[in-house]
């Protein structure tokens, strides 16, 4: 089994990839219909996206095989981003 | 067909070792779609400390079609598929190469199009009961969002397109063979920010 899935190249693994986005769409969708607390809920919803967009970035844009360079040129404004969420958060979603 | 040789200017990138040449438009792209993190990073950042500071806008967010959302995320992760396997047919250039490609990109622009149709609809069923982009905040973010993501996804249409016509020409597919990389890049990077769209404005 292990032996196969290391195979997998070219069109099997494009296919492969998308039935795991699939899933975790539908996985993402019931944790969110289900009767469980928000914080949970929401986490486990985000937790999802992160691995579905993590999946689409190394496997079909092809970020695995690239140079750690291009890794810090996609990665830098996604830190500034979180970097200025954090700074910005007392001022104005903690504000009275 | 073979895949045809790059005539593209390469840049190298580390030292030593760990020198590696990549084209350079590949290196352009991968330029702008960092911009493009800046541009729809700060938006969504904003929608965010903007709902935490409006106590969650659970009653607005209430009103929005999650069920159409999750199928046009079906849709838009099925478009990467197949542009995937457009990219990944150009690459391997085996026999009727162009005619798969052309098949693949066709598949993805008419997901590319089921989208925007279902989100025109979806555009025009709020709109029905009122919710403007100027019915509040929330709506306002919601249009800002949805509406600069939608003009993505019509840019990578028209550049879809553009390949799928130069496709049918067999002076033209070694070209497209090279650019449909590019295309894929952007398409991908479309289906990500959606990725996060979705249960940002949907699911939360």
């Amino acid at each position: 089994m292990q032996e196969k899935s290391t195979h997998l190249a070219g069109a099997s693994l494009d296919i492969r990839i998308w039935e795991w986005l699939v899933g975790l769409l539908i996985i993402g969708l019931i944790v969110f219909v289900m009767p469980i607390p928000k914080v949970a809920a929401v986490s486990l919803v985000f937790a999802a996206a992160i691995v579905k967009a993590v999946l689409v970035v190394r496997k079909y844009m092809h970020l695995t095989a690239e140079h750690w360079l291009l890794y810090a040129l996609a990665l830098t404004p996604v830190v500034l981003i979180v970097g200025m969420a954090i700074a910005l958060l007392p001022d104005i979603a903690f504000r009275q | 067909m073979e895949a045809a040789p790059s005539i593209e200017t390469v840049v190298q990138l580390g030292d030593g070792d760990s020198i590696r040449e990549i084209p350079a438009p590949r290196l352009a792209i991968w330029l702008f779609l960092a911009s493009e993190i800046m541009v729809f990073g700060g938006l969504l950042s904003c929608f965010v400390l903007f709902r935490i500071a409006h106590g969650g806008w659970d009653a607005e967010a209430a009103h929005v079609h999650w069920r159409i959302g999750a199928f046009n995320t079906l849709v838009l992760l099925t478009s990467s598929l197949t542009m995937a396997l457009a990219c990944t047919s150009a690459k391997e250039g085996k026999e009727g190469m162009a005619q798969r490609l052309r098949m693949f990109l066709g598949f993805t622009i008419l997901l590319g199009m089921t989208f925007l149709g279902v989100k025109a609809y979806e555009y025009s069923l709020e709109f029905a009961k009122g919710f403007t982009p100027g019915a509040g905040l929330f709506w306002a973010f919601y249009y800002t969002l949805t509406g600069l993501h939608s003009l993505h996804v019509l840019a990578g249409i028209i550049l879809n397109t553009t390949l799928w016509i130069a496709a049918a020409r067999a002076d033209l597919v070694p070209v497209v063979q090279r650019r449909i990389e590019y295309a894929g890049l952007y398409w991908h990077f479309v289906d990500v920010v959606w990725i996060f769209l979705f249960p940002l404005v949907y699911l939360t």
